[in-house]
């Protein structure tokens, strides 16, 4: 029995942390008012990107990749979200749809090929061919990972799991406890008082997207080279969209969402242990659906007014600021 | 209301226009559409592929007789979909849920099928208009959640219809692996096939020109309601001045939620073309995407219903031109997403210069800022 919650409660904090990188980033754009609704394809990007370079060149150029990939395409959503002015929602969507399209076609297998051949001409037959990558190794924190039932759980899990940790912490440090953060919050609150008073909001809204282009680059690359190493089209299947779910839930905290991202990476869990146990075959659909519907309901519970000022909701979420009045 | 940027050869400036000229909307379209074949074009010389031969393939996809069939078929459920978002995004309601609204109206035209094959209910003649009555009002109601939580209580329509989404589509997959699975079917995850009088052969006893009449009459709908009638233009108020539609006695969240409804529906009857169309039968994930493609087709074609009809066309065929690259060339058809992708990001750049205006002023000299 211990084993099997040990083992529940590693798999919960391995499909958690999917979902708390990706909303690390994501909570500082909306906190400073841009809504990132190209989460989803920067994920898919990283995701395939990491395949193709960790077979190319190792691990580490992978992670690298992926997050430069996420902030490409965060710029290209800045640009348009930030000096265009264009709605956010449509243009995020876009760029989701992008990634969507361009990851398939880069890991398709004869492009994959091609690409793979160009980058690294020595590369042996089989890993052209390959579908898998290998998965980056798991580490025990000494002392840590022996303390019963919670050691394996939260101390035996590779590097990124462990950056996840230090993110969220430092995150919500440098938002919550420093000047950065209140100049970021005050930009998402209200951008014109926050101009006045010398922020540049520009700058910051560039900023806090680009942050978030780089989380979710690395939440793809952690997808695949951290979790499942086994190339898929269309592998992240809405757990970008999840993500966005998730910052909601956190009510834009970083250390909230952790407790958030757990939750819904034990759902996941729980899920794919009933169907193991071919326990209720609907069960699973249902369970499933949780995290959109927990998203809708926290969504309606925050739309009251005083417990949205309690909880500080971005006021100027997804309205492009702009010094012209019009 | 201008900005001036100096250049070393002169002084250019950038001035709101007053008006939106028609010219200038057609002029960036195509030239987004343009641009998107380039990109595209570029990404494939880069990784060594032949594009003329895959840009002649995508080219015959819109003039051979049979695949110019399948691309309408194709282009049915993005049309009908794209004609409802067209209205939702006139009052500024901001709905990307066609792709669940579509999922429930394939679960309501399903239900009645399985209905009346399993339980001997309803009359054949009455069955196809009960499965468009019934796909419509669900396809309304998933769209009318949103709504009314948006009318009634400021929640984010966005967030709620995309998580919507993927209810509809688990729902979708609960019910075809469980209670809906065709007994006779060895296990699949497949409905039991749609008879004949249940599926849209009336024109010609063919799917491709039963959907085009459909169609053609659901941008006939759109347009009746929004050129000519008091919805419609009560739908252009809201989504023009909020403010002004409650100042001249507007009920503001009815129409929100009439809107929404009716958006919801044609997306529910984009669900029905898929089952009882395309497909014949429910089966999982029925859909590729097309509730997320009507989103580009309705900005491809600035919400006008007739353009509409012509741009679901064309996306419907740039979805058999990818099948056909897959097939002959072995150019995955994630091509012809990113090709849209692509479309539709250098549509919305394009907004900016329906918006702007750029003038080259030249050297002057003493007009400086």
């Amino acid at each position: 029995m211990i084993d099997w919650i040990e083992s529940v409660l590693h798999i919960t904090v391995q499909m958690g942390t999917l979902y708390l990188l990706a909303s690390l980033g994501e909570i500082y754009a909306e906190r400073s008012g841009i809504l990132n609704l190209g989460l989803e394809g920067m994920m898919i990007m990283g995701a395939a990107l990491s395949f193709i370079f960790t077979l190319a060149y190792g691990h580490f150029a992978a992670i690298i990749i992926s997050i430069a990939a996420g902030i490409l395409m965060s710029l290209v959503l800045a640009v348009m979200a930030i000096h265009m002015r264009l709605n956010q929602v449509v243009a995020g969507l876009a760029i989701t749809m992008l990634g969507l399209g361009l990851s398939g076609f880069l890991a398709f297998p004869d492009i994959r090929k091609n690409i793979l051949l160009s980058l690294n001409p020595a590369l042996p037959e089989q890993a052209l061919m390959t579908q898998e990558a290998p998965k980056l190794p798991e580490i025990s924190i000494p002392l840590l990972s022996n303390i019963p039932i919670i050691g394996r759980a939260f101390f035996h899990h590779n590097v990124l799991v462990y950056v996840s940790y230090i993110a969220a912490l430092v995150m919500w440090f440098i938002l919550f406890k420093t000047r950065i953060g209140l100049s970021l919050r005050s930009v998402g609150e209200d951008p014109a008082t926050a101009d006045s008073l010398g922020v540049n909001v520009f700058l910051v809204r560039y900023l806090a997207t680009v942050i978030s282009g780089g989380f979710a680059g690395l939440a793809g690359a952690y997808l695949f080279i951290g979790f499942h190493p086994f190339w898929q089209e269309g592998m992240t299947a809405g757990k970008g969209f999840i993500a966005l779910a998730l910052v909601i839930l956190s009510t834009w905290n970083p250390l909230r969402a952790v407790l958030g991202a757990y939750l819904f990476g034990g759902i996941d869990t729980v899920q794919y242990r009933l169907q193991l146990f071919g326990l209720g075959a609907q069960s699973p659909y249902f369970l499933a659906m949780l995290p959109y519907l927990i998203t809708i309901i926290t969504l309606i519970l925050i739309s009251f007014e005083n417990l949205r000022k309690r909880i500080g909701v971005p006021k100027s979420l997804g309205i492009p600021y702009s010094r012209e009045q019009d | 209301m201008s900005r001036k940027i100096n250049t070393p050869f002169g002084v250019i400036r950038i001035e709101r226009r007053a008006a939106y000229p028609r010219h200038i909307a057609v002029l960036t379209t195509l030239l987004a559409v343009l641009l998107a074949f380039l990109a595209v074009a570029i990404i494939l010389v880069l990784i060594g592929i032949d594009f003329t031969a895959a840009f002649t393939l995508i080219v015959e996809s819109f003039t051979k007789p049979e695949l110019m069939l399948n691309s309408v078929k194709q282009a049915i459920p993005i049309c009908l979909s794209a004609l409802g978002l067209g209205i939702a995004f006139k009052m500024n309601f901001w709905n990307i849920g066609a792709e669940g609204q579509i999922y429930v109206g394939m679960i309501a035209s399903t239900g009645v099928v399985l209905l009346h094959a399993y339980y001997g209910l309803f009359d054949e003649h009455v069955l196809l208009p009960l499965m468009f009555l019934t796909s419509f009002a669900l396809g309304g109601l998933w769209c009318l959640l949103p709504a009314f939580l948006k009318a009634k209580m400021n929640v984010n329509e966005i967030l709620t219809t995309l998580m919507l989404n993927y209810v509809a589509i688990l729902l979708v997959d609960y019910l075809i692996h469980g209670p809906w699975r065709d007994p006779g079917g060895y296990g699949f995850p497949l409905s039991i096939k749609f008879p004949d009088y249940a599926k849209l052969l009336f024109l010609f006893g063919d799917t491709a020109y039963t959907g085009l009449l459909m169609a053609i009459l659901g941008a006939a709908a759109a347009y009746l309601i929004m050129d000519h009638s008091k919805l419609g233009f009560e739908i252009k108020v809201v989504g023009q001045n909020l403010n002004v539609a409650r100042y001249s006695g507007i009920d503001v969240s009815k129409v929100i939620m009439f809107g929404a409804f009716i958006a919801g529906g044609l997306a529910g009857i984009g669900g029905l073309s898929i089952v009882s169309g395309i497909i014949g039968r429910l089966r999982p994930r029925a859909s590729p995407g097309y509730g997320y493609t009507a989103i580009i087709v309705a900005a491809l074609a600035g919400l006008n219903p007739w353009l509409i009809v012509l741009a679901s066309i064309f996306f419907g065929g740039l979805l058999t031109a990818g099948d056909v690259l897959q097939a002959s060339m072995n150019i995955p058809k994630t091509v012809i997403q990113m090709m849209q992708a692509i479309i539709f990001l250098f549509i919305l750049m394009g907004e900016v210069f329906k918006r702007y205006r750029i003038v080259f002023e030249g050297k002057s000299g003493g007009d400086m800022p």
